[in-house]
């Protein structure tokens, strides 16, 4: 299985401009989020890239990505019908072949000893097994109500893989603790979306039969349970992190994460101890 | 391996079903302490759970009813205080070996033997405890609510659903702006009643080792109460709502009690208020997990992270009045119900509305077990029945791989549930069995929980006639299966009728006679007796009889019958009236079948009411607010209850509620009054005495006297009495009277003395039994405690039945005196008038002439008795609930005011008798000792008696040790058990005399002594006149009487105590307070240096006192019940 297209869903209300924010990267230089998603993608080794977006959007994000505009397809997602639904929207641009999947609010940093990123991970991971995998990371319970997460066993032998059996979106400890304990875990930890998947066409058929259903809200996580049930699917818990512009400092955490980890790591450093040590003296505790 | 060590561990079931008592009874002593060290060394080796416990509960009953009827069993010994601590503090552990130390350094004795029961029964049920709550805490779905200790972890949403419809037009970041509120979740959840629990299959301990065994057919069902409500509906109800303010409010419409908890540690408190089952309910649903416990923060941070900055959560429960003591668990109902709505809200089941699906009920039913022990209650585990449809079958598993039980226990903590269909039930004989069962509440609310307890102890011994019960029981629930399946229906329910009186006369009653009553039983009678042929039986619901139960007749009738049962009910309970605890007057229902289990609904826009009771309550609290103090929401649910007030029904009537409330009308402030009488008019009718209640007032706010002056200063020396042979030299002051065979002169003097007619029988009859109803204030005397030849008896008639044999043996009249008071005077009066075939002996009242009135206590005196002297340690959890109840006592009696008189309840439970010091000048003041001489003019001596000493007889040898010895007094004692508290016999400073419980110096001095007071004494009439300075020719003497008396008074101490008093409120339910009274007591006659004084050891059989209920079951197993119906003669 050869993964040559990637989908990115950005029409969200509450996350259109978050693609657009500024960050300077690893390399010191200032992009948009949007921009280092997609450069993410094509170390992956992808140069077709599909954005549902907003209607109207469009301009706007070919201006934020600068010199990548060439690559991408602007869909328009008309109906505010969920994530699943964005998802959907891409069908024609991917076409029956199987895509990696980025949400448009997410930024990846990996701790991999070879540097291979998290999106080009997944992607060797799904061309080696020839399925759907979704990336995971173990995430403590009291995160749950942020994530999709699943359930399922440890593959025999293949570090970091998983067998999923169960798929849950946003579910309550009690369910998680019901259907998506996995072996091998700490007390308290599931394995939660990352945020990067590769998905086959089947998730799309998935996908158009809850649509017909004219439900309003449509999830990805529920046509991934079901796929789950359908064709082999697995979890691979990444080597990297995630991290989350869309929630509160969200995009200074991403900001940190990304400098810490690049070119200017000493000076970064360097200002976030100046600024602890000025701010200690006149911070409010809060315990 | 031993015999008894390879009935625990076979894993034949005939050998493994094998009786203990069965080998017990024909082992000899010998063989039974080998036994013993076995068993103690493999419980310890076992790492078997039900091996351990099986093997601590044979350990109990060889050391509590077999090694003590071994002849060669010494009777004497000390129980070390050491282990007495430790189990007082639940180190149950360290009491055994304590215990066992001084077993092997002192050699075997009946008072070690009863410490080493007492701390192994304990040890037994303290294991299954433990074992339960690790099941409950490890069922999945409940683990992750114990990790979770901080707010900002809280991995729980409120559903948007219930943020109000503006939620889901996009809200900002917080969403503050977007919440308008306004919608109610409610769910409904009916209640269940059991066909059959085959012999209360359902206790956890019973279903997680014989899920074989653990089988019950349940039933959903809605109630009304007849002549008030218009039909049934599901009885327990909870609302949930968002509110606009960062607390967490919780309001309890049944019990009218509401709060807003805006702390993490109240929501902890469980005992504070009446809203611990709502408390329950918010932990164990995990919207405040029991993790957090300890935690101190405000609640408001966990509510941002639940609902939304500064907006909380509303939760309200509404039992439609429904008395407690139903049987039908209504509370644990309740629980479930909540629990259920609390899930569904923060998205831990799937749907907002409409029934649940089957693995979430079985979650609601584990969480509350979780509830049930965190707030220290505990129910079986078919009580959330209510929350699956319809009819099931509830059945123990065995425990499987993966279960978290496996390897521990053969059973799982949470059943299966079959759900009845049409082939199992038809619709015909569910709907004939709903025509024909008449439900009732017979108006007694009894505590269920030691019945539990004997039900486990018997299983795990299983006795011969108890285990062929428990048989029995099983094969009724398959006949009743059986009978469900009938295609005729009223053959069905006849059958069920058959099946269901069978099992309440026979398996259950073999297993716990105490299920049973006289009141059920002559409502049975007389049913009988009212409907002929078309009586098709009666039903025990729950745990016993005499609150809910169930009476099945030919459905044509059933109409007629309700009004007749009720009226019968009425009847019998004003004839029982005083002699059972009766909370409340009995009530008919009307029933149906709930089809659909546990429900609920989202309420919006105009229908989203709390029920009419909620407003009840807070409304007239909100109109005194200035209406800008109200919130948004607060605004709004007012405009909707005003609207609903003129436009719908359940509302009308609401605004005379409210008038009623705001200006409350003015005779409640009048007091209450009994029987028409006033607090003030019943204190001058019993003889209280003002002064001197000023006088002890005054002593004991300044500290004069209370509960740590009651005792003998801390420099008294305080020695064990050592017994001599009753024919020794008569200066001693201690025989043994327990050798028969040095009593037979004796024997012939006391025959002498009863032929000529100089003894008589004095039975103080004037308490109220408080350990024995808890508080409830009737009268022990008149209980009806116990099936005696055939019949319950009360106390009165077992004295007059053992008199009457006496009387009858030696062809001699043995008059009694029946002491009263103003408690119990009326009612043995009246007893003894009704009561048809009470033994031939001429009985005496002699009424009380002293009262006292109760006062609030001192907080000095709670904090000694609570924290000062050693009290026994609870379990983990009802401990904290005890703590919390401690505080909140202190708290009242500071609030009404230390010392002040206590009138708040009805006046009887605010009057206290003064002690059974007065009961002897009784006789003297209010002429029944002289009226005694001149009938009988040869009387000369008086066996005095506590009504509970149930062994006592005016036996002719110990009447005839009196006599011989020539003492004015002489006190019958009995050797020391474990459960003998409360003083004794001690030489103090070198003078032998009977030391009270409360005025020993130091706790561990009881402990030093070997023999416990029986309060049998036998009086020289004339001597005693004398020591009080008195002759018979003075008795008409009212003046030089009342005299003496006061100077005599004057030399008794005077003890304050503590007593447990019930206020009854509401619909059964009820509240205990602390009291102080005081008393003046007979013992301390002993003190006197000019009475001549002798003590005698009796057989503990003749001398022991039954205080508790809960003593019963082991009265009636080790012989005590045999020995003393072999005393009476009964004239039925």
């Amino acid at each position: 299985m050869k993964i040559t297209k990637a989908v990115i869903t950005a029409a969200g209300r509450h996350q259109r401009d978050l693609p657009l924010q500024t960050l300077i990267d690893r390399d010191g230089i200032q992009k948009s989020a949007l921009q280092i998603i997609i450069e993410e993608i094509i170390t992956a080794g992808i140069h077709d890239i599909c954005v549902v977006i907003h209607p109207g959007d469009a301009e706007a994000y070919a201006a934020a990505v600068g010199a990548h505009a060439h690559r991408l397809t602007f869909v328009e997602q008309h109906e505010p019908r969920g994530y699943g639904y964005a998802v959907l929207c891409a069908r024609e641009f991917v076409g029956g072949a199987p895509f990696l999947h980025l949400v448009g609010d997410h930024l990846y940093v990996s701790d991999d000893a070879e540097g291979i990123a998290c999106a080009q991970q997944v992607v060797r991971v799904a061309e080696a097994h020839a399925c759907s995998v979704s990336a995971v990371q173990a995430t403590r319970e009291s995160l749950l109500p942020n994530y999709g997460a699943v359930g399922g066993k440890r593959l025999p032998n293949r570090p970091r893989l998983y067998q999923i059996d169960h798929v849950l979106e946003k579910p309550t400890p009690t369910e998680a603790e019901q259907t998506l304990l996995v072996p091998g875990l700490r007390a308290g930890y599931y394995l939660c979306f990352f945020g990067i998947h590769v998905l086959t066409p089947a998730v799309i058929e998935l996908l158009a039969e809850q649509a017909a259903t004219n439900a309003d809200t449509m999830t990805l996580s529920d046509a991934l349970a079901r796929l789950a049930h359908r064709e082999r699917y697995l979890a691979y818990e990444v080597i990297g992190r995630r991290y989350d512009i869309g929630v509160r400092y969200g995009l200074l955490n991403a900001q940190i994460a990304l400098a810490l980890a690049g070119r200017d790591r000493a000076e970064v450093l360097a200002q976030l101890v100046e600024l602890l040590a000025t701010g200690a003296a006149t911070a409010h505790p809060h315990a | 391996m031993t015999h008894l060590v390879e009935i625990i561990t076979t894993s034949d079931p005939h050998l493994r079903n094998r009786s203990l008592d069965a080998f017990a009874r024909q082992a000899d002593m010998g063989t039974l302490l080998e036994e013993c060290a076995a068993l103690e060394d493999f419980r310890k080796r076992s790492g078997n759970l039900y091996e351990r416990v099986r093997a601590l509960f044979f350990l109990y009953a060889i050391y509590r009813f077999h090694l003590p009827a071994k002849p060669e069993m010494p009777k004497r010994g000390l129980i070390p205080f050491e282990g007495y601590e430790h189990l007082l503090s639940r180190r149950f552990e360290e009491a055994i070996a304590a215990f066992q130390r001084a077993w092997r350094a002192h050699g075997p004795s009946d008072a070690l033997a009863s410490a080493l029961a007492e701390a192994y029964h304990r040890l037994g049920f303290q294991t299954l405890a433990d074992q339960v709550r690790r099941s409950v805490r490890t069922v999945r779905g409940n683990q992750w609510m114990f990790r979770i200790g901080h707010p900002a972890d809280h991995p729980l949403r409120i559903r948007r659903e219930l943020l109000g419809a503006k939620a889901d037009a996009g809200a900002g970041q917080d969403g503050l702006s977007r919440i308008s509120g306004g919608v109610i979740l409610r769910e409904r959840t009916p209640v269940r009643m059991d066909l059959s629990h085959s012999a209360w299959s359902d206790i956890f301990f019973l279903g997680m080792d014989f899920p074989e065994g653990a089988r019950v057919l349940n039933v959903s069902i809605d109630l009304a109460v007849r002549g008030r409500d218009a039909a049934p509906r599901p009885p327990v109800e909870a609302y949930l709502r968002v509110i606009d303010e960062p607390v967490l409010r919780l309001t309890s419409v049944d019990l009218g009690a509401t709060a807003d908890l805006t702390h993490l540690r109240d929501v902890f408190d469980f005992a504070r208020d009446y809203l611990g089952l709502l408390k329950a309910a918010i932990i164990a649903s995990g919207i405040v997990p029991p993790g957090m416990e300890g935690a101190d923060q405000p609640l408001s941070e966990l509510l941002a992270r639940l609902v939304a900055p500064g907006y909380g959560l509303e939760l309200v429960s509404n039992v439609n009045d429904i008395p407690k003591g139903s049987r039908l668990a209504v509370s644990t109902s309740l629980l479930a119900c909540l629990i259920a709505c609390c899930m569904r809200a923060t998205g831990q089941a799937r749907s907002l509305s409409g029934p649940l699906a089957e693995h979430e009920r079985r979650l609601v039913a584990a969480r509350a077990i979780l509830g049930e022990w965190l707030a220290g209650s505990g129910g079986g585990w078919q009580d959330s029945g209510g929350v699956w449809p319809g009819m099931k079958l509830i059945y123990g598993v065995l425990a499987e791989e993966g279960d978290p039980e496996y390897g521990i226990s053969r059973g799982r903590l949470l059943p299966n549930h079959k759900i009845l269909d049409e082939a199992d039930a038809g619709e015909a004989v569910r709907q004939t069995l709903q025509d024909a069962l008449i439900l009732v509440h017979g108006g007694m609310a009894q505590n269920v929980g030691p019945i539990l307890e004997m039900v486990t102890e018997k299983y795990l011994l299983r006795s011969e006639a108890e285990w062929a019960g428990r048989k029995a029981a099983m094969q009724v629930l398959d006949d009743i299966l059986a009978a469900l399946r009938s295609a005729d229906p009223r053959h069905a329910v006849r059958e069920i009728g058959r099946l269901t009186t069978y099992n309440f006369f026979g398996p259950l009653q073999t297993i716990i006679p105490w299920a049973s009553n006289l009141y059920t039983e002559m409502l049975i009678e007389r049913a009988k007796q009212a409907f002929g042929g078309d009586f098709w039986g009666f039903w025990m619901l729950g745990g016993m009889s005499g609150g809910g139960m169930g009476f099945i007749v030919a459905p044509e009738i059933a109409q007629q019958a309700k009004a007749r049962l009720h009226e019968i009910m009425l009847d019998v309970k004003r004839e029982l009236q005083y002699a059972l605890p009766f909370a409340m007057d009995p009530v008919v229902y009307d029933f149906a079948i709930n089809p659909v289990g546990t429900r609920a609904d989202l309420l919006c826009g105009e229908e989203a009411l709390m029920p009419a009771g909620y407003y009840a309550l807070h409304a007239p609290r909100l109109v005194k607010l200035d209406s800008g103090a109200l919130t948004r929401m607060r605004r709004a649910d007012l405009d909707r209850f005003a609207n609903a007030t003129r436009s719908r029904p359940e509302f009308a009537g609401m605004t005379k509620v409210l008038f009623d409330r705001l200006l409350p009308q003015l005779d409640h402030a009048a007091g209450s009054r009994d029987a028409g009488r006033s607090l003030e008019e019943l204190l001058s009718a019993f003889g209280f005495d003002r002064a001197m209640h000023e006088q002890i007032r005054a002593d004991l706010r300044s500290g004069r006297i209370g509960l740590a002056q009651n005792r003998l200063p801390a420099n008294v020396q305080i020695e064990d009495v050592s017994a001599c042979s009753p024919t020794s030299d008569p200066s001693r002051p201690l025989v043994d009277a327990t050798d028969r065979a040095q009593m037979g002169e004796f024997e012939r003097i006391g025959a002498e003395a009863l032929r000529d007619g100089r003894v008589a029988v004095m039975t103080l009859a004037a308490g109220a039994g408080s350990r024995w109803t808890q508080g409830a204030g009737v009268v022990k005397a008149l209980h009806p405690f116990a099936k005696l030849g055939g019949r319950h008896r009360t106390f009165i008639e077992v004295h007059l039945a053992k008199s009457q044999r006496v009387a009858c043996r030696h062809d001699a009249r043995l008059p009694h005196i029946i002491t009263t008071s103003y408690l119990t005077h009326d009612p043995i009066a009246s007893f003894l008038v009704r009561q048809p075939s009470l033994p031939e002996v001429p009985v005496h009242l002699s009424e009380g002439r002293s009262v006292g009135l109760r006062m609030i206590p001192m907080a000095r005196d709670l904090r000694f008795q609570w924290e000062e002297t050693p009290q026994q340690l609870l379990d983990e959890q009802a401990q904290k609930m005890r703590e919390s109840l401690h505080a909140a006592l202190i708290a009242w009696a500071q609030r009404s005011g230390e010392g002040s008189d206590y009138t708040d309840n009805t006046p009887m439970q605010c009057l206290h008798p003064v002690g059974h010091w007065f009961e002897f000048p009784n006789l003297l003041r209010n002429g029944a000792l002289r009226a005694m001489l001149d009938a009988y003019p040869n009387l000369r001596y008086l066996m005095l008696h506590n009504i509970d000493t149930l062994g006592a007889d005016v036996d002719p040898a110990m009447l005839g040790l009196h006599i011989a010895r020539g003492a004015c007094l002489t006190f019958e004692v009995i050797t020391r058990r474990v459960e003998d508290r409360g003083g004794g016999l001690a030489r103090v400073n070198g003078q032998p005399r009977l030391v009270e419980g409360l005025a020993m110096p130091r706790e561990e001095a009881e402990f030093a002594l070997s023999y416990y007071n029986s309060a049998t004494c036998w009086i020289d009439i004339d001597q005693l006149l004398g020591v009080f300075g008195l002759s018979r020719a003075d008795l008409d003497d009212g003046d030089k009487v009342n005299k003496a008396i006061r100077a005599m008074s004057a030399r008794m101490p005077t003890y304050i105590t503590l007593k447990d008093v019930k206020k009854r409120w509401g619909h059964g339910q009820e509240d205990v307070f602390p009291v102080t009274q005081w008393e003046k007591l007979w013992g301390d006659m002993t003190a006197l240096p000019d009475v001549k004084v002798g003590f005698a050891v009796v057989p503990r059989l003749r001398g022991q006192q039954l205080k508790d209920q809960a003593q019963l079951d082991g009265w009636l197993r080790d012989g005590s019940a045999g020995y003393v119906e072999r005393l009476c003669g009964w004239r039925d």
